[in-house]
């Protein structure tokens, strides 16, 4: 077990490394092969129109000159060990993880994202248990009823659900349910540790925007996959055993047609980390989605690097948890 | 994405009509899969909905000019002596919408909605095409590839389409579209930015296309008429193009087509998000922006591109849905 | 001046009607804020008057600021909020009407006393004013404040009056040179005195220590450069909770050690909440509602509360839509557009009507003559040049043709053109102005950047506007101080350009114009140097260096629940020092 959690833990920052390899390569490395110079790219690290001294000594700091393997070393150096920048004016110390460091609003890339992470973990966690819960529901209960009114009309909306933008259903619901009929209290982020209560009712309406285009997809999907494990033979045999039908439902056939939900979802939410840069403009949240945007439309390239790594650290938590939870219920799993 | 299809190419081979009506033995033909599958496609009335309607938006895209010309004034064009100059609402009622403005007109500057809207297809519809069109090169060859020859290759490939699903997609485009130049390759201001964001957009899909593809592949390559033609001396490239290719057919397609719907919203998110395509060309995604800042002046203005979004890509999936449960009856309604 | 009143008379339909009706409806003001105060009470009153403390006021901005540091921060805006934690040498009185446009002493006992040829200023310091950790104010630290400054390196966003006009010889700055001694344009023979020496004489010296933060003390040991910002010392009425987070903001609480005989700020919210970053829709909705009190921009409100608002009789009387003293314009960057004749045409093909009705229409604004305001002292009508100030103009497609001819470049060209993406107003000005060059072939590229970087980093680069072909762009402008001098300096002079948040965006080295600003140090009849700010205005727009757009007015909303509110004629918005929510 140990072996096989250790095993999946190498892959993961493997993985991790090379996302992060990747990510230096075209942030730095693309605009050198677009034809821009290391001054270019200097003044578009600095986020702002430099001097000329500035631009020198972001060069040498960072060491554009240098050939890219090198700097991606001080890059991954600095995020293990710590950096300390020099602004002319004092020596600012950045900490182990140091994902970098913004000129633009002069303050350390990882301090930025600790701040806004409660925020987007907030947006998904609620939105993924509501979806989860509700999707699956939905998509069991059609695929029991197959051909019912039902099974039609929540595979309709289903498609409605997923085939609207999340920022259009997000303003709609925004004007109305907020504004027009006051409804709920206007979408903001309040700590949980402060209020739970406020924490939930701000955040209910992009949980349950989210939710809608998820659910959607969840319902079809568990829908699609229940109706292919009720259509196999064990389930007959199971049936034909005398198993009260309950029981056929919810310890095989669920069980069987859950798990690419699962591995599905484990995805999802890893992505959705990133993902929710939509929902975050849409109701004007400002977590690490409205960061990274923050970033690109600033030119502050630290923000959108350390960011864009960060993120992709999400996804990459989130397969190893559902690899090892997989490991945990299926000894087959393990022994591969 | 939904379970993946399981395509059987040797079930398709059962003709019991024939045999009941006596027909006439020169028509007794083996209905191949692709037949089978129009058949059943033709009857499903939701699905074939749902197609007519894509067919209608290619054509609305392809022939915009002339539409635009017979029924609407120019998209950039702007009418503000029709518009309220204190408030920004069109002077006339039901937003301005009347024989000579199909839809109304846009809050502020007058333009006209409808040549908007047919305009902004040309920009959905090509990026979704496109963009899919390349993850489906990419996405295909790289996922046969994967599949059939296994190995270290399926190895390199699989763990490659593991770290590319792993990226924030939007994320990443966003960053893309920001640190490249304004000029490059000749190419420049829009027409660039259209280029990047359809080649961002289907060089960041195609694994969802590699994975279907490889899963297929590795089903497809234990069949028993690949090991048959094995067995006869055929070679791999001949067994990749005879055996395997063809009846990928079906589940690229499948895919390709929600492939689309999705990289429509994708260009409508980064639209939305300001990285996409640069004023004054219109795309569905930046007007419905434009429209949460007038809601209050022009409340058909949220309405009208959210719906062409919608209508859009709800065709596209109910006729990717068709057309999966035509190829594959298990998961039909 | 009665000019406001009349001003709005005139204007058509809408604005007239509902200042009719909202005066015979009454509605005086209610000081626990039942009814509104009724329409436009707020410009020349003080509404909902009140001295109780308490409550959480909460201020918002769509993007953020442009620096907390006082001496970094330029925006009207910024120099108004700063007041709620920074006591200058001079400020403005907290009055509305034109006493507010007056210098006053703040930390100083009195104004400046200068010396005969207006070349020495002295200021003396007021006794036993704290920073919020007990230390006493002196005179180094008011030396130290205008001494850091002088380092565009590090301090980018400020105004430059004073590296340009103290004699400090090539003094570059604290942060090269620790020693304050040398720096000889400020010099404290006391510890509660303060001695300007000027270059040259200047009149108006008061005005120009008056209207800007950098004069608020700022203790050495405590200064880390740009990053000041982050947690400035206060010296007023409010103090920083933590630090101040860019992009998010931060929380003020009452400070203990200002001195309470302070005339033009009063301590009475028990907690201050900055709130940056807020989507300009939300921020409205939610000022609406009175869930935020006031929108720092103090530009006014979007199209959609525009639109609520004006259709409300309920909303309206707690509006106001006063002349703000801003300008709209559009420079245009003479390095990208050399040819004189090109920049003509720029302005011929300019559709006026549809930057007018991006402002609002009558309640936008009304569209410009000269560059100056109409408030400014001394200003004139001036003559339309390449374009009409008149309602429904929408450019002369031919002259543009004839222009472009005339440039060399009948095909038109192709340039950048900038604004600020939070803005939405400008968006909309930027598009009109893309379809309309666009008849006659000037191609316009958009770019839309925040406010908060727009004019330290993009429009305010000249490096920036070089590299990327940054022709024009949407700009606005109030005068630091009422005259002629206080508004079209930092605009025209080419002494001052600056490598980052400069505001002669024209690049305008024009030998006429500087000449004539030369001339104006040495005129010591006011009605004379407004006579040369008057030509140099003049020229400004004959030589085609900017397009004039729209004197503002701002439709601003406060809702019932904010107490003594006005507008600051110097500031063009609500004053936020002495405001309070009970």
């Amino acid at each position: 077990m140990i072996a096989f959690f250790i095993r999946r833990l190498v892959g993961g920052v493997v993985m991790l490394l090379v996302i992060s390899a990747v990510t230096f390569l075209i942030f730095f490395g693309l605009p050198r092969a677009a034809g821009q110079s290391t001054d270019q790219l200097a003044a578009r690290f600095a986020g702002k129109s430099p001097t000329a001294e500035t631009i020198t000594a972001i060069k040498e700091r960072f060491g554009f000159d240098d050939p890219l393997a090198v700097q991606y070393g001080n890059f991954l150096k600095s995020i293990v060990a710590g950096d300390t920048y020099d602004t002319g004016v004092e020596k600012i110390d950045c900490p182990a993880p140091c994902l970098g460091y913004s000129f633009r609003t002069n303050q350390s890339v990882t301090e930025q994202i600790v701040d806004r992470f409660p925020i987007t973990l907030s947006l998904v966690v609620g939105a993924a248990i509501i979806w989860l819960l509700a999707g699956v529901s939905i998509g069991v209960l059609s695929a029991l009823k197959r051909g019912s009114l039902f099974d039609r009309a929540a595979m309709i909306v289903a498609l409605a659900g997923v085939s609207l933008p999340i920022f259009f259903t997000g303003l709609l619901s925004l004007t109305f349910v907020v504004h027009a009929w006051e409804l709920l209290p206007p979408v903001s982020y309040h700590s949980f540790m402060d209020n739970p209560f406020k924490w939930a009712s701000a955040l209910i309406l992009p949980w349950v925007t989210l939710a809608f285009l998820y659910a959607a997809m969840y319902a079809r999907l568990t829908r699609a996959g229940m109706l292919e494990t009720m259509g196999e033979d064990y389930i007959r045999t199971a049936r034909a055993k005398g198993l009260p039908e309950r029981t056929v439902i919810t310890r095989h056939a669920l069980r069987a047609s859950l798990t690419p939900v699962l591995t599905i979802f484990g995805l999802d939410v890893g992505l959705l980390f990133g993902g929710a840069i939509l929902t975050e403009q849409t109701f004007s949240l400002k977590g690490l989605g409205n960061l990274a945007l923050e970033g690109v439309i600033g030119s502050d390239l630290p923000v959108v690097l350390g960011t864009v790594v960060t993120l992709s650290l999400a996804v990459i938590v989130m397969n190893l948890v559902v690899d090892v939870m997989y490991g945990i219920l299926d000894p087959r799993v393990r022994l591969s | 994405m939904a379970a993946p299809i399981e395509v059987s190419g040797s079930d398709a081979e059962a003709q019991p009509e024939a045999v009941l009506s006596g027909v006439d033995r020169k028509k007794i033909q083996g209905r191949s899969l692709g037949q089978i599958a129009w058949m059943r496609l033709k009857r499903d009335k939701v699905a074939l909905t749902g197609g007519v309607t894509v067919i209608l938006l290619i054509l609305m895209a392809i022939f915009a000019p002339v539409i635009v010309k017979l029924f609407g004034h120019p998209p950039n064009e702007f009418h503000q002596e029709l518009i309220d100059p204190t408030l920004g609402g069109p002077l006339e009622p039901r937003g301005g919408m009347s024989k000579e403005f199909l839809l109304g007109l846009e809050p502020g500057n007058g333009r006209d909605l409808f040549s908007r809207i047919v305009y902004g297809a040309r920009v959905s519809l090509l990026v979704g095409f496109l963009a899919t069109l390349i993850a489906m090169v990419i996405g295909t060859t790289l996922g046969v590839v994967a599949g059939y020859f296994g190995g270290w290759v399926d190895w390199v490939i699989a763990r490659t389409m593991d770290v590319f699903l792993a990226f924030p997609l939007v994320m990443f485009a966003i960053a893309v579209v920001g640190v490249l130049p304004d000029s490059w390759l000749g190419l420049e201001g829009n027409g660039l930015r259209m280029a990047i964001v359809i080649f961002v957009i289907g060089f960041f899909s195609w694994p969802y296309m590699g994975r279907i593809v490889r899963g297929q592949t590795i089903s497809l390559r234990e069949r028993e008429f690949v090991d048959a033609a094995r067995s006869m001396g055929a070679r791999s490239p001949s067994i990749l193009f005879r055996e395997i290719l063809p009846n990928l057919v079906a589940p690229v397609l499948v895919y390709a087509t929600l492939l689309i719907l999705t990289n429509i919203l994708f260009e409508a998110a980064l639209s939305f998000l300001g990285v996409g395509i640069n004023p004054p060309t219109p795309a569905w995604g930046s007007m419905l922006t434009q429209a949460i800042r007038s809601y209050q002046i022009a409340p058909y203005f949220v309405i009208i591109p959210g719906v062409a979004i919608f209508v859009t890509v709800m065709a596209f999936n109910l006729f990717g849905d068709g057309l999966r449960d035509a190829l594959d009856p298990r998961t039909g309604r | 001046m009665r000019v406001r009143p009349k001003l709005m008379a005139l204007s058509s339909g809408l604005v007239a009607l509902s200042l009719g009706l909202a005066a015979c409806g009454g509605g005086g003001d209610d000081g626990d804020g039942g009814d509104g105060a009724g329409y436009n009470a707020a410009i020349e009153n003080i509404v909902n008057p009140s001295d109780k403390k308490g409550g959480t006021l909460r201020m918002a901005i769509s993007s953020d600021i442009d620096s907390t540091d006082p001496g970094n921060m330029y925006y009207a805006w910024s120099t108004n909020f700063v007041r709620l934690y920074s006591r200058m040498l001079l400020t403005y009185p907290a009055k509305p009407g034109d006493e507010g446009r007056k210098p006053a002493p703040d930390l100083a006992e009195d104004l400046g006393t200068p010396s005969d040829d207006y070349k020495t200023w002295t200021y003396k310091l007021k006794r036993g004013q704290k920073y919020e950790d007990g230390t006493e104010i002196k005179a180094a630290d008011i030396k130290y404040a205008v001494a850091r400054t002088f380092d565009r390196s590090v301090l980018r966003s400020g105004p430059s009056y004073f590296a340009d006009m103290l004699d400090a010889g090539d003094y570059e700055g604290p942060y090269k040179d620790k020693n304050l001694d040398n720096f000889k344009g400020v010099t404290t023979p006391d510890d509660y005195t303060v001695v300007f020496h000027l270059k040259r004489p200047f009149p108006e010296f008061n005005e120009l220590v008056n209207f800007s933060g950098q004069t608020a003390p700022v203790p050495q040991d405590k200064d880390k450069g740009e990053r000041y910002g982050l947690h400035p010392v206060s010296s007023g009425p409010y103090k920083w909770e933590g630090d101040y987070t860019p992009g998010k903001g931060g929380t003020l609480v009452p400070n203990d050690q200002w001195d309470p005989s302070d005339p033009h700020r009063k301590q009475l919210p028990a907690k201050i909440e900055m709130i940056a970053g807020l989507n300009a829709e939300e921020l409205d909705n939610q000022l609406l509602k009175g869930d935020i009190h006031v929108d720092l921009a103090g530009s006014g409100v979007q199209d959609n509360a525009r639109k609520t608002i004006l259709t409300d009789d309920k909303l309206k009387e707690q509006a106001d839509n006063p002349v703000g003293g801003f300008h709209w314009y559009l420079p245009i960057n003479s390095e990208v557009v050399p040819n004189v004749e090109c920049r003509k045409a720029m302005i011929w093909a300019a559709d006026r009507d549809a930057i007018w009705r991006a402002y609002g229409g009558d309640v936008g604004g009304d569209l410009a003559t000269s560059i100056m305001p109409p408030d400014v002292d001394g200003r004139e009508k001036g003559t339309d040049y390449y374009t009409k100030a008149e309602k429904g103009y929408k450019g002369d497609v031919n002259k543009a043709k004839e222009a472009l001819q005339a440039c060399g470049k009948p095909e038109g060209f192709e340039v950048t053109m900038l604004y600020r993406s939070d803005r939405p107003k400008e968006q909309a000005v930027a598009v009109a102005l893309q379809q309309s060059m666009g008849r006659v072939g000037i191609k316009l590229n958009l770019k839309g950047y925040p406010a908060n970087t727009y004019v330290t980093d993009q429009f305010g680069s000249p490096e920036f506007n070089k590299k990327n072909n940054v022709a024009i762009g949407t700009f606005g402008w109030l005068s630091d101080w009422p005259t002629g001098y206080g508004y079209l300096w930092a605009l025209t002079s080419s002494d001052a350009i600056l490598p980052a948040g400069n505001i002669n965006i024209s690049m305008m080295k024009d030998k006429q114009i500087d000449d004539w600003w030369d001339q104006a140090y040495e005129t010591e009849d006011p009605a004379e140097r407004a006579k040369l700010y008057n030509q140099i205005d003049d020229r400004f727009r004959s030589e085609a260096y900017v397009l004039p757009g729209v004197y503002a007015k701002s439709l601003m909303f406060r809702p019932d629940s904010l107490k003594n509110v006005f507008f600051h004629k110097a500031f063009g918005m609500y004053n936020y020092s002495t405001l309070g929510v009970e």
